[in-house]
């Protein structure tokens, strides 16, 4: 799946988190960030941390102004 | 003048026929639950309310109602709370999700008997011996308009919903296309047809273009919130995402067999103030759970380190799924000691509160090497715990950063770093250690809570005192 147009490999029967994490560690970010972001789905739909990644080819994030 | 008059007392006499031709059907969906019991309070009230103005209201969940909160997920009838919960607030109807699965094939069968509420789903045919209680639709009537609500299930790759495999023997999965389009005939029986749905918004959009004799889709799977719902090849579709932030009223306008109008708001019901005192009782029951207290194994002596909880908790993960090699971020392991005595299902969930998915992968000795040193680096600088073997790691003292990392067996030879290794850890753990492999691994369908708890079930008796799986060298 792409997170923020990049593309992360997960396990099977991963979560949105799961890829999070992976993309926040590639990245060198704190991963306790993840729990804190607000998710989108391709058509701009918010979706949380627990779908199913399978379901999401493709999910952007926000960073809230406040953490 | 007759005439005249007779025509208008016609035209009134159609007038009045038409007015009351028009109906309106009322729904209340919920999707994802995944054991939110602790919003049933207030998604009673919204119930009540919505009843209170519309008796015949249909309330439906679009599957995922268990998992998520051990108080439901480990009761003594695994996921019971949720059953009693949903038969309080009146649901009518359930399609089978993925997770409904999680207690397997007898556990789902003895949830649906204790189900006042149907359970739908037209694409599996469960084998007679689980006496499993499944309907592939129904047809409700809601103050004179015929519903009838037709569940379906997605599939994985493999042809079944994503579950452990071992939960799904014995029960045939069809394609959900093809299935759905066997009950076309609902179109000619029913007022209103209503697709339950557990195939995630991506398939309910795609599938509504195929499927003009349906008018409402209530969806769930993906966890996608809508504003309401969305208007897709002329069909209503709605979700929202897990445990309960919002729930969907649809509303269905007929006149005499047409719907003429389709609308859905949401509710909010997360952080509502009002509840219904009989459920919030009930919450407050279940949330006593016995089971917590029962005793899974004695410690002959106390877990004095994180480090001794962690061989623990490693040693399950290989334990009960035959692994080579486990590894634990040292983060996960949430208490700092356990005294000698009992260990209760209680102390597991202090211990590994999150339940993450238990992971297995098959990776080099130099993989699984790069992966532990990449979760170290994002678990703030904390080795992972490991068992099957064990870990030499030489620190650069300037910036903590691993310089070297030797990985001994059980017999402390080096681990062969071109030889193949069954490891398993927790899906946080995976996820943090991104380093380059070949295999990305799969979900083992079981929680690591679950796992530590069956092992210790397993074990009668353990002891750690001394257990040590890292060494740190200084150089």
């Amino acid at each position: 799946m792409k997170v923020n147009r990049k593309k992360i490999e997960v396990f099977e029967g991963a979560l949105v988190r799961h890829a999070l994490l992976r993309y926040f560690a590639l990245k060198g970010l704190d991963v306790s960030m993840v729990d804190h972001l607000t998710v989108f789905d391709s058509r701009g739909h918010e979706i949380d941390l627990d779908a199913p990644a399978s379901q999401h080819e493709q999910i952007k994030f926000k960073i809230p102004r406040t953490i | 003048m007759k005439k005249i008059l007779l025509a208008s007392l016609l035209m009134l006499v159609v007038l009045t026929i038409s007015a009351q031709e028009r109906r309106e059907l009322h729904i209340l969906s919920t999707n994802d639950m995944h054991a939110a019991i602790e919003q049933f309070p207030r998604l009673g009230f919204v119930a009540d309310s919505l009843r209170a103005l519309y008796p015949d209201l249909l309330i439906l969940s679009a599957g995922d109602n268990r998992s998520g909160d051990p108080i439901n997920d480990m009761f003594d009838i695994p996921a019971y709370p949720m059953v009693a919960l949903m038969n309080q607030v009146g649901f009518h109807a359930t399609v089978v999700g993925n997770h409904e699965f999680d207690s397997n094939q007898y556990g789902l069968a003895k949830l649906i008997g204790l189900s006042a509420f149907s359970t739908l789903c037209a694409n599996m045919e469960p084998d007679p011996k689980f006496k499993m209680h499944i309907k592939p639709y129904q047809i409700f009537d809601c103050g004179g308009i015929s519903v009838g609500v037709l569940g379906i299930t997605a599939l994985s790759s493999l042809g079944t919903p994503e579950s452990h495999p071992a939960r799904m023997t014995d029960i045939k999965f069809m394609d959900p296309m093809e299935t759905i389009q066997k009950y076309s005939f609902l179109r000619k029986q029913c007022d209103v047809v209503l697709l339950l749905s557990h195939l995630g918004y991506k398939d309910d959009v795609k599938f509504s273009a195929e499927l003009p004799w349906i008018d409402i889709i209530v969806g769930g799977h993906s966890h996608t919130q809508l504003d309401g719902g969305e208007i897709h090849n002329g069909i209503l579709i709605t979700q929202n995402m897990k445990s309960l932030p919002y729930a969907t009223h649809s509303t269905l306008v007929l006149e005499g067999n047409k719907i003429v109008e389709k609308k859905a708001e949401r509710i909010a019901v997360a952080g509502r103030s009002e509840v219904n005192n009989t459920l919030a009782a009930l919450v407050q029951y279940f949330s006593e759970n016995p089971a917590f207290k029962r005793v899974l194994a004695v410690a002959e002596t106390p877990f004095v380190c994180k480090e001794e909880l962690g061989c623990l908790m490693c040693d399950a993960y290989i334990g009960e799924t035959g692994a080579d090699f486990s590894y634990q971020n040292a983060g996960g392991v949430r208490i700092e000691s356990h005294p000698a005595g009992d260990i209760t299902v209680c102390d597991v969930m202090k211990m590994d509160p999150f339940q993450n998915a238990a992971v297995e992968l098959n990776v080099t000795g130099k993989e699984l090497s790069d992966m532990l040193i990449s979760c170290y680096d994002n678990d703030n600088q904390r080795f992972p715990y490991v068992s099957g073997m064990t870990c030499e790691i030489t620190l650069n003292p300037v910036d903590g950063t691993i310089k070297k990392l030797v990985l001994l067996d059980k017999n402390g030879k080096k681990l062969n770093m071109k030889k193949t290794y069954r490891v398993v850890s927790n899906s946080y753990s995976v996820a943090v250690s991104p380093s380059k492999r070949a295999d990305e691994g799969h979900s083992l369908g079981i929680t690591t809570p679950d796992i530590i708890k069956n092992y210790l079930e397993h074990q009668g008796h353990v002891s750690y005192e001394g257990r040590r799986c890292l060494k740190f060298v200084s150089k």
